[in-house]
């Protein structure tokens, strides 16, 4: 991909070794990576530079994933708009309709293999979006 | 020059009566939350509180003062929130007992027993203030046995960044068990660089 | 001295401890400086290896978390430190604050900790010249420390060359006057412009009596606290910020690892936290 086209992800894990993990796929899938351990830090990183994509876990310290997705869809465009992949271990229906309430596009069980990760990222923004 | 410099404002009167963790503002909440720092006695005022109490920030003032009365009771009201269905909850809940890690801790072997496995989880990262050998006693018999890879997972990410070499042969194994997971054989592989670094270190 | 000789997993593991305590980034293109830095920690410290001194480290032994942050940021203070923080204040933050204020109120500034009082000074010295409207405000500016020392060396204001290494010659001439070789001292008139006082920030209430401020600077210290003092930090500092009020950090620290108490603003010089206009309610 050319460095003009390259989507940015922002993934959104307290899990250094999850982080890692999806950074490698992304970044063999094309995508520029950026790292955030938390919600608050998250916003604070798309303030700087906003994102093609967020990734986010659920249970993080500070700011859950729950939370920093309702602060996101309250930001000014196009901060609001960017679209959001939970994957998370919490597999309850109240997580689904806690996700989807916040502005969820996507949700994932963990595990979550890397093939499958960049199959979403390339569905919800990549050369094809 | 226009800078000035002036008295400040007068203190809050100390005689001023206790505020009331129901019924009033958001503020008087917060202050009564804050105001029960001291007091062992202020736990089931304060775990009542708790349970009802809809701002978010009022809410982490209770758990501060939970936190900071640091006693077998208020870790037991810390730790009712840590199953609630709430992610904001949880997280506090998490917070407020990584701000009493000595009393927390001992209640980790509990945690990592529980039925629920989101429990386990979130007490795998709990065990991020334990150091070997003790980490390596509550975490080598989960990697043994645990079922969920999620949690084997979760105890792998706390032991890369704190494990020591005794916990090698156990993580191998654990890799061994969940052979078809590519996310924990990535992550075992990964924490043993690690820790195996150490060795010859 | 020679850098250090960990390995690859090793230098990420010391980077990954430091991103999830503090949030400073360290990538393989700064390896060079950490090891610098980690080479001289373990001298320091007697460690034989890296293993040792990362164990060392990890168990905050003797307060080495301290010494290591200490290793990687500037610890002393001088005048016009970050002063794009200054920017950022007379840019935004304080038209932002005037929208709220009726005529005659005062616009009040906390430099906490404030240390040997560079940082009050600092704002002081940067308002009168670079705020066109200072004349037609109150301004009060407090310096509060924990440190009952610094304090007094805060009110004297005699500085040496190095805390004046920012300023310019103009800016010195003005607000300064030398007593001796090296020497400078505050003039008098600035140095009734700030008030200094003892804190303690991390004892809860303990902030009370000093009243609520538009802007606070807590620059350098809350990096340094543990969970639970930082917690409690977080939460004086709130009670101290009128609702709307603002909070500047020091550049390597993040309210992202402090509290999730307070909303995060970009402004075009700063990033700064917000006490939300309604108060606690969020
Ligand atoms: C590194 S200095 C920061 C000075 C200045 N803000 C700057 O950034 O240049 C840290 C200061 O924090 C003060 N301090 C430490 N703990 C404190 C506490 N609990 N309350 C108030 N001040 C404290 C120390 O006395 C010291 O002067």
């Amino acid at each position: 991909m050319a460095e003009a086209v390259r989507r940015r992800v922002l993934v959104v894990d307290d899990a250094g070794l999850v982080r890692r993990y999806y950074r490698e796929a992304l970044e063999a899938a094309g995508y520029l990576v950026d790292e955030a351990l938390n919600g608050l830090e998250a916003l604070e990183k798309l303030l700087l530079q906003p994102a093609d994509l967020v990734v986010v876990d659920v249970n993080m310290p500070q700011m859950d994933g729950f939370t920093f997705l309702k602060a996101l869809r309250r930001q000014a465009a196009p901060l609001c708009a960017i679209p959001a992949l939970v994957i998370s271990t919490e597999s309850g229906p109240q997580d689904f309709a806690a996700a989807q309430a916040a502005g969820a596009n996507f949700y994932l069980v963990k595990p979550v293999s890397q093939a499958t990760l960049t199959d979403y990222a390339d569905l919800m923004c990549g050369a094809g979006a | 020059m226009p800078l000035i410099r002036r008295p400040s404002p007068a203190a809050p009167d100390p005689a001023a009566p206790a505020p009331a963790f129901t019924g009033g503002t958001a503020e008087e909440r917060w202050a009564a939350a804050r105001a029960a720092a001291g007091s062992a006695e202020a736990v089931p005022t304060l775990a009542a509180a708790l349970a009802t109490e809809p701002d978010m920030r009022v809410r982490e003032a209770i758990f501060t003062s939970l936190a900071l009365i640091d006693t077998d009771a208020s870790v037991q009201a810390v730790l009712a929130h840590v199953r609630s269905d709430d992610a904001g909850m949880r997280t506090a809940a998490l917070d407020a007992l990584r701000a009493m890690p000595r009393r927390a801790g001992r209640h980790l072997p509990a945690l990592l027993r529980d039925p629920d496995a989101d429990v386990r989880i979130l007490a795998c990262d709990l065990c991020r203030s334990v150091a070997p050998p003790e980490l390596h006693a509550l975490l080598g018999p989960l990697l043994e046995t645990e079922p969920e890879a999620n949690v084997c997972a979760a105890a792998v990410e706390v032991l890369a960044d704190g494990g020591g070499p005794d916990i090698l042969p156990a993580l191998s194994r654990c890799a061994a068990r969940f052979g078809g997971d590519p996310f924990l054989a990535f992550s075992i592989r990964i924490a043993a660089a690690r820790i195996a670094a150490q060795r010859c270190g | 001295m020679k850098p250090s000789q960990e390995t690859d997993e090793e230098f990420r593991r010391l980077c990954d401890f430091l991103y999830r305590r503090t949030g400073m980034i360290f990538t393989d293109s700064k390896r060079y400086f950490v090891q610098r830095r980690i080479a001289e920690r373990m001298g320091a410290t007697g460690s034989a290896s890296f293993a040792s001194y990362f164990a060392r480290l990890r168990s905050d032994i003797a307060g080495e978390i301290e010494q290591f942050i200490n290793a990687f940021t500037v610890n002393e203070t001088y005048f016009y430190r970050e002063d794009h923080q200054f920017r950022c204040l007379t840019a935004d933050l304080l038209a932002a604050r005037l929208k709220h204020k009726t005529p005659g109120e005062p616009i009040r500034i906390w430099s906490a900790p404030c240390a040997t009082g560079e940082e009050p000074y600092s704002i002081a010295i940067w308002l009168l010249e670079n705020w066109p409207q200072v004349d037609a405000y109150d301004v009060e500016i407090v310096g509060s420390d924990i440190d009952t020392a610094v304090l007094a060396a805060a009110r004297s204001g005699r500085y040496g060359r190095r805390a004046l290494m920012r300023l310019s010659e103009a800016v010195v001439k003005k607000y300064f006057a030398p007593i001796g070789p090296d020497a400078w001292q505050i003039i008098d008139e600035l140095r009734q412009s700030v008030a200094f006082t003892p804190v303690n920030l991390s004892e809860p209430g303990q902030t009370r009596g000093h009243g609520v401020f538009d802007v606070i600077f807590c620059r350098n210290m809350l990096i340094y606290f543990d969970d639970a003092s930082r917690r409690v930090a977080a939460e004086n500092l709130f009670e101290n910020l009128a609702p709307g009020g603002y909070i500047c950090l020091g550049h390597t620290e993040s309210m992202s690892r402090i509290s999730p108490l307070f909303d995060v603003c970009r402004f075009a010089d700063a990033i700064v936290y917000q006490k939300p206009a309604g108060g606690a309610h969020g």
